[in-house]
């Protein structure tokens, strides 16, 4: 589906904050992970608190002068099965929380892009979307 | 599921109205009736002043940080309702979700703005302008104002005055549109919880009966007004008979031009917001696509393929980019024009009759529409349409595209695409209309700016928001003091 305006592109950034929030609160009680339980509360919260900003920046800083339609924009790219975050093992999750921070960041990266206009809210994504590069540092390596 | 009364707000209360008389309130996606509105009495409109009136000397005696105070409370609580606010808007307006997210995030910046009271409402003073006596000026509330709103903006106009006012120490009372009522129900709702004092701030809810006892009553300071022009005038013409201050803001005939040394690609997206944004139902939506010399016929092209690109449907589907027009009777009204622009010939590139919402078939939809060839003298040129309709007319040169926009009785905004800073210079200068964009499809001013055009366009001295709105709503009062 495409993400033809302002509101769509940062409605998918907090759904897919929402999304990655509820996979790490999954990883905090898989008995797989109790070792390193404390990081992935602390990712729940990290996610959370993006996807609050998130919803801050759509109400402040859509205007009547901003609504220009955005073009080649999609969806599709960024969407991810995530899998049973509670019953997966050590290696699975690890795995997979490197896809999604990879993703998160890699559609900050492109959505800042889209949203050249606002260039306040472009530098907000990039922001957040260095953010995803930090998470998936904290990620403990094996 | 049974459809709602709206109920009035008088005096700190939800009131019935006791009118037996209701409208109907229509979503226009789906085209279902969703509430009634009541055609509130002259009496009931009285009891509404009465209460504001007996608000206004406490109210007026509280320090103005105090009363700002109020405004900062009411920003917290908009924005934690703000989404269901838009939602509330787009449900009984039919804009699209990010339009209705863009109004209310206008209406909190004006609260925003009138905090500066402590500022904005100071006065002056000199000493010894003879001997020993000094002198100065403060600005005074007068007492109960009102607006009366229109369709388009339900969130946003009426906070075009209300917070100003009210910081400023009066109290007020709000006229919905009756075709939105909805929406300022759901604002004062969420108001509530600041807790303003009984009767400050109140809402009634009718259609022409309360608008005449607004504009009849002797105890009303001033009327606040957004609509079309015939009602801007018979609304300026009745509060010069009756003694009160008057901001009527009326309708609009927006041109657009395009230089030949503009950047259509970069232009673009704003130029479709400006013409289809709110499905051209806004005083500063463009209405005239005027390009000048060979710019035309690229222009109309790409204009064209974009327009017919726009996605129109139900506004709360987030992939909507356009919405349906408020009711059935608009819809009526501008497909009327679309007549008229055939009739008299000019060309039809783009017919917005003809466009289907399978999944909504009842809503009140017309699509981008798009005229070519149109003379000034036309009706669709002449004429506010109020709908996604553009006319193109084509202009020698700027010279000739400032005569054909001067001509016009309305002259609310005007923008214009170029690259050249003398071209702007001297359009800015020349072309009669007040709010200018410049490579900006919607000049629309922030709330620290005024908000008003010129000639058909508006009457009264004092535009919306802004520093001046301050002067509205009090009165200079001078104090010369000697002290012997």
């Amino acid at each position: 589906m495409e993400l033809k305006n302002f509101g769509s592109i940062l409605n998918f950034a907090a759904e897919l904050e929402a999304g990655d929030e509820a996979f790490y609160r999954c990883v905090a009680q898989n008995p797989a992970c109790v070792l390193y339980k404390d990081i992935f509360e602390e990712l729940v919260k990290e996610h959370k608190q993006n996807e609050q900003k998130i919803l801050r920046i759509r109400r402040e800083n859509v205007t009547e002068m901003m609504l220009e339609p955005i073009k080649d924009f999609g969806r599709t790219p960024f969407m991810m099965e995530n899998g049973d975050a509670g019953r997966m093992d050590f290696e699975s999750v690890l795995e997979t929380a490197r896809k999604l921070e990879i993703r998160s960041e890699h559609y900050y990266r492109e959505a800042a892009e889209k949203v050249k206009a606002l260039p306040e809210v472009g530098g907000e994504l990039r922001r957040i979307g260095k953010k995803h590069v930090i998470h998936r540092e904290k990620l403990p390596n094996l | 599921m049974a459809i709602p009364v709206i109920k009035n707000y008088i005096n700190g209360e939800w009131v019935q109205s006791g009118s037996t008389t209701l409208g109907d309130v229509w979503c226009p996606a789906t085209g279902e009736k969703i509430a009634n509105v009541p055609y509130s009495t002259k009496e009931e409109v009285d009891q509404a002043v009465q209460a504001a009136r007996a608000a206004f000397g406490e109210w007026r005696a509280t320090p103005p940080l105090s009363r700002a105070r109020y405004l900062f409370r009411l920003k917290e609580l908009f924005e934690n309702s703000f989404e269901d606010i838009s939602r509330t808007l787009v449900r009984e307006m039919g804009k699209a979700i990010d339009e209705a997210r863009g109004e209310v995030r206008r209406m909190i910046e004006n609260v925003e703005h009138a905090t500066g009271v402590t500022t904005l409402m100071t006065g002056y003073c000199l000493e010894d302008i003879a001997k020993d006596i000094d002198c100065y000026a403060e600005r005074q509330p007068m007492g109960v104002f009102a607006a009366i709103a229109p369709f388009n903006f339900p969130a946003m106009v009426p906070w075009w005055f209300l917070p100003y006012a009210v910081v400023a120490g009066n109290t007020f009372i709000v006229k919905p549109s009756e075709q939105v009522p909805m929406t300022q129900t759901r604002i004062f709702e969420v108001m509530q919880e600041a807790g303003f004092p009984p009767g400050v701030v109140n809402m009634v809810h009718g259609s022409k009966d309360v608008v005449n006892a607004l504009l009849d009553h002797p105890d009303i300071e001033g009327i606040s007004f957004v609509g079309s022009t015939p009602t801007a005038k018979y609304i300026y013409k009745k509060c010069g008979e009756t003694g009160k201050r008057v901001q009527a803001l009326g309708g609009a005939k927006n041109a657009i031009v395009v230089m030949p040394d503009a950047n259509l690609e970069k232009g673009m997206p704003s130029l479709i917001t400006s013409f289809y944004g709110c499905s051209g139902q806004r005083c500063l939506s463009g209405s005239i696509l005027l390009p000048v010399g060979e710019i035309g016929k690229e222009l109309r092209e790409k204009f064209a393929t974009a327009a017919a690109a726009l996605k129109v449907g139900d506004g709360l589907d987030e992939k909507t980019q356009m919405g349906p027009v408020v009711s059935a009777q608009h819809k009526k009204r501008v497909l009327g024009y679309i007549e008229h622009g055939i009739e008299e010939e000019a060309k039809l590139i783009l017919d917005g009759r003809t466009i289907k919402v399978p999944e909504n078939p009842n809503g009140f939809y017309i699509g981008p529409t798009i005229f070519d060839q149109v003379k000034p003298s036309m009706t669709i040129a002449r004429e506010e349409i109020f709908g996604p309709v553009v006319s193109i007319i084509h202009a020698k040169d700027l010279d000739d595209a400032i005569k054909i926009i001067n001509a016009r009785g309305f002259a609310n905004a005007a923008c214009l695409y170029t690259n050249s800073g003398p071209v702007v210079r001297e359009f800015k200068y020349r072309v009669k209309p007040s709010m200018i964009g410049v490579n900006i499809g919607i000049a629309a001013p922030m709330s620290f700016f005024p908000f008003g055009g010129a000639g058909d366009s508006m009457f009264g001295d004092v535009k919306g928001h802004g520093r001046e709105i301050f002067h509205f709503f009090t009165d200079a009062k001078v104090v010369i003091t000697r002290w012997i």
